[in-house]
């Protein structure tokens, strides 16, 4: 037995004594905890930790194996993501309680705060008093027992799982509904109550989801689809999509979903030129033995930083969305590549993991596929807040992609239209962010890079943000950034078009006397080596490309990413479609296309007398529209208005 | 973006070392919000004079000057007056309408809070730095709050610092987590009846709001239980009066808060890290107010 005191020891290094004593197998007793945040995260080793008073926020979180005792009261986010194992609390515990909890057992003797439960995917948590606030909401599975009463809105939105209530249930929330429980499933409750000794005389009410909101009434007819290409770059008033889109929606009365982002005409870096003469560009034989194209993102903390061989990443897409073979095409192509592969939302892939040299592990409000594990093997952690394609809303993942393995993965039922939530259990300011991004630093030993995802909306703010909560670089998504299913409405119409976002965040950042202080990866409608460019120049320090990237392995752009019937077994996860993917043709495919995205951009640099890409200043470009102008700032060319010399 | 924390010391008949206490609960916290640090201290009133503290800067003179002629010309007599910081602190004799006096005052300078009893001491930094500059820790009093901010939607100033006095009322001031997001259409109802704002900050609203109902003689536990209903938005807030402190939690439950309770005292925080500070190496007995709940403590007479 180890005894920790935290009085004199800060938690950095207790959590790495508690690892160490996991690794010995050693118990290990935490003394004047004071409701310090943060205790045991990371620990996977079945050893049984003491607490010896209160404990703050995420406490055993992003853990695997251990028993954890705390004699008193916990914060926010107890055991979050936690997988087997077992946590017993002696007194209260803060909001979301069990959080993404994926198999463990969580068992409150006092109250629990709001959002119990929330996101959790298997395991039960137990609490012996009341719940406050919408326990179980967004559940995937596993058990809720609650002896007391429950707060408002029980069950809003669970999708799985079941919730039993000894107490009053205030109110029911959104598709949740109380039905009977089988006999085998109170013997299963009160042996559960049994084992942890606690006393329970009563009858349960069993809450479940209604179903009445997981699946769409009608389904959308099947029309001939028309092509992402055709459909954009027409009129914005009346065109073959905008006749196709009213004949669909008189047929099914709903919105529709689609893949793919925004298409209409919006200013962007097609309305940026380079101002000096390029003529020379190219010219040389060799432009890429002439420029020095490789960087690092990610180390300003002290973190391994990512080393890319060119200031080019590729876009998180998802294992759900994309196919496995895909998503093996991209990570080998990022490897052979020297850039970097994200998972996405929905867990890492063995063959994208074996791959990819470079794996960046992204984080979702859903939690799905989220795991210590793999948060360890990564090579760089992202919090995904919002995307370009759809800033604010959650992910949907049509019924026919939600297979067997992938529901594994993810945790989550199988064979549901799967809706993912909007917003983080345990992210809902600022502040609560940055003891989110120390969790996450304490999880892994601080080794590894920790990035934001902002969608473009109100990313004045945002960017300050992701500054002063310490992330390593951020990853800014414009209005063009595509996805795999969101409604057309808010893909064309909501967000801020990329070149606005980018120059909105280096205002930002200049305002408060920062400006250079956070790397931006910059990603939206970035399609290749001149785009990234331009991105450079303006001031990005990195770009991503997700579309462009899949365009290169295959893709048609049909825009039915989210039917799951892709026809060359991109965006499916049906074995016969993806079938006819071919992984080592298509990674070869996107591994020359990026070598052609490295020749463009090597070319221009060269082109324009530099020897590095960091080189590259807002000099070098001058905008083509007023639009563009007056969004960049950037001289307007031809110059309007001028008067020749007399 | 920020952390908040409150305390009252139940006793009317001793002050509680006030400012050792806010300083060691906003340290616990200090991770919520690094860029500025404010107290707001109650201390003992004397009939018929004000405490007024204003932000002067580093070449003070010639606003101090300006000041000294405002109290001048709306009757206000000096009693007692000091440079600390980049604050001047001045006493002064005055019975007339603190309404008209303070909007006349905020004029001259930048005003920090004034009250009979109450003072704000804000600036940026951490607890400690506001302490090492301003003595915070010396400060005992009856109760109090204090605020660690994360500047985000506007500059790290000392000014945009927290806590926040209600404009234009004396002894009113509250801290606030959270984002109230119908701001403008409330600000707009209370400027047409010509109330007036120093900053675009959410907390001042509230300040100003609670205060206007407060002074038309609603009871302080009235005033935060409609506030529940009027104000849109996350919040978890406290409030405090020359002799009460009350706290109020939005519906959604969306910013933390905990609180602890003994005979002596009351204590509210963001995160029980902070109570803890005050009883170090104690389990406390600690409760989570529920979502859209409202509360307050006031001192025993």
């Amino acid at each position: 037995m180890v005894t920790i005191d935290l009085a004199a020891t800060p938690v950095r290094q207790a959590n790495g004594l508690i690892r160490e004593a996991g690794g010995r197998g050693e118990d290990v007793r935490v003394v004047n905890p004071d409701a310090r945040h943060h205790i045991g995260v990371g620990l996977t080793d079945p050893i049984t930790v003491r607490v010896k008073g209160s404990a703050g926020y995420f406490c055993a979180g992003l853990t695997d194996g251990a028993r954890f005792e705390i004699d008193s009261n916990v914060g926010w986010g107890l055991a979050d993501n936690m997988y087997r194992g077992t946590v017993i609390v002696g007194g209260n515990a803060g909001a979301i309680a069990g959080v993404a909890i994926r198999g463990a057992e969580v068992v409150v003797r006092g109250n629990v705060g709001s959002r119990a439960g929330q996101v959790m995917k298997a395991g039960t948590l137990c609490c012996a008093g009341d719940a406050s606030f919408m326990a179980g909401t967004m559940m995937y599975g596993g058990r809720i027992i609650i002896l007391g009463d429950s707060g408002e809105r029980l069950g809003e939105d669970m999708t799985g799982g079941e919730i039993f209530i000894g107490g009053k249930v205030v109110s029911l929330g959104a598709d949740a509904m109380e039905t009977d429980l089988s006999a085998d499933e109170a013997d299963g409750v009160m042996a559960f109550l049994d084992r942890h000794r606690i006393p329970f005389k009563g009858r349960f009410a069993k809450i479940v989801n209604a179903g009445a909101k997981l699946r769409y009434g009608t389904a959308e007819p099947r029309r001939r689809s028309v092509p992402f290409f055709v459909a954009a770059g027409q009129s914005d008033y009346w065109n073959a999509r905008i006749q196709e889109d009213i004949y669909v929606k008189s047929q099914i009365g709903r919105y529709r979903i689609r893949g793919y982002g925004a298409g209409r005409p919006m200013p962007h870096l097609n309305d940026i030129a380079f101002k000096a003469d390029l003529s020379g560009a190219g010219s040389g034989r060799d432009p890429l033995s002439r420029v020095t194209l490789a960087t690092e993102i990610g180390g300003k903390h002290g973190a391994r930083p990512l080393e890319l061989s060119m200031p080019v990443m590729i876009a998180p897409m998802s294992f759900g969305a994309l196919s496995r073979s895909s998503k093996t095409a991209l990570a080998i192509a990022s490897r052979l590549s020297g850039i970097s592969e994200n998972t996405g939302e929905g867990g890492m892939l063995e063959d994208e993991r074996r791959e990819a040299d470079q794996l960046i592990f992204q984080c979702l409000s859903g939690r799905l596929g989220w795991n210590i594990h793999d948060m360890q093997r990564a090579d760089g952690l992202e919090i995904y807040i919002s995307q370009g394609a759809k800033p604010g809303l959650g992910g949907q993942l049509m019924a026919k992609k939600v297979t067997k393995e992938l529901a594994r993965i993810r945790g989550i039922p199988e064979g549901i239209d799967l809706r993912s939530p909007s917003r983080h259990p345990d992210i809902l300011g600022a502040d609560d962010l940055v003891i989110k991004v120390e969790e996450f630093r304490e999880a892994t030993g601080y080794r590894i890079p920790i990035s934001v995802k902002l969608g473009a909306g109100r990313v004045h703010d945002d960017i300050k943000i992701a500054l002063k909560d310490g992330f390593d670089f951020v990853e800014l998504d414009g209005l063009q950034g595509s996805t795999g299913a969101s409604s057309a409405e808010v893909l064309e119409h909501v967000g801020i078009p990329t070149l606005a976002a980018i120059q909105e965040a280096l205002d930002a950042l200049a305002e408060i006397g920062r400006a250079g202080d956070l790397p931006i990866v910059l990603m939206g409608g970035i399609k290749d080596g001149v785009d990234t460019a331009k991105a450079l120049a303006l001031g990005a320090d990195a770009v991503g490309l997700g579309s462009a990237a899949i365009i290169a392995g295959g893709c048609i752009a049909c825009m039915q990413c989210h039917v799951g019937t892709c026809v060359v077994g991109i965006a499916t996860q049906d074995p016969a479609h993806e079938r006819r993917y071919d992984t080592q043709r298509e990674a070869r495919n996107i591994h020359r296309y990026l070598e052609a995205v490295r020749w463009q951009l090597a070319a221009i640099i060269d082109g324009l007398g530099y020897t590095d890409y960091r080189q590259l200043s807002r000099d070098d470009l001058v905008a083509l529209t007023p639009e563009a102008a007056a969004i960049s700032r950037l001289p307007l060319m031809p110059e309007s208005g001028r008067v020749a010399a007399p | 973006m920020c952390g908040i924390a409150g305390i009252l010391y139940k006793s009317d008949a001793e002050d509680g070392e006030l400012g050792k206490a806010l300083i060691d609960m906003l340290d616990g916290c200090q991770h919520r919000g690094p860029d500025s640090t404010g107290f707001a201290v109650y201390g003992r009133a004397v009939a018929g004079r004000l405490g007024l503290r204003f932000f002067v800067g580093a070449a003070p003179e010639a606003t101090i000057a300006r000041i000294r002629q405002a109290l001048a010309d709306h009757g206000a007599s000096v009693v007692d007056e000091e440079t600390v910081g980049d604050n001047y602190r001045v006493v002064v004799a005055f019975d007339g309408d603190v309404q008209a006096f303070a909007y006349a005052m905020e004029r001259a300078a930048k005003l920090v809070s004034i009250g009979s009893s109450l003072d704000i001491i804000k600036d940026v930094g951490g607890a400690h730095d506001v302490d090492d500059r301003y003595g915070v820790g010396e400060v005992r009093g009856s109760h109090g709050l204090g605020h660690v901010r994360l500047a985000t939607e506007s500059d790290v100033k000392p000014e945009a610092a927290h806590p926040f006095w209600a404009t234009g009322f004396a002894d009113v001031a509250i801290v606030h987590n959270g984002q109230i997001t119908n701001y403008w259409k409330m600000r707009r109802q209370l400027e047409q009846r010509d109330f007036e704002f120093r900053t675009d900050n959410d907390s001042e609203l509230i300040a100003v709001y609670l205060a206007d109902k407060l002074a038309a003689g609603r009871p302080l536990s009235d005033v935060l239980e409609t506030s529940i209903d009027d104000l849109d938005g996350t919040f978890s807030f406290l409030v405090s009066t020359d002799d009460e402190i009350g706290y109020a939690k939005d519906r959604l439950a969306a910013k933390p808060m905990v609180l602890y309770e003994t005979d002596e005292m009351v204590a509210i925080a963001s995160e029980e890290v902070s109570l803890n500070r005050l009883f170090p190496g104690r389990a406390l007995d600690t409760t989570e107010p529920a979502p859209g709940t409202f509360g307050t403590w006031s001192r025993s007479t």
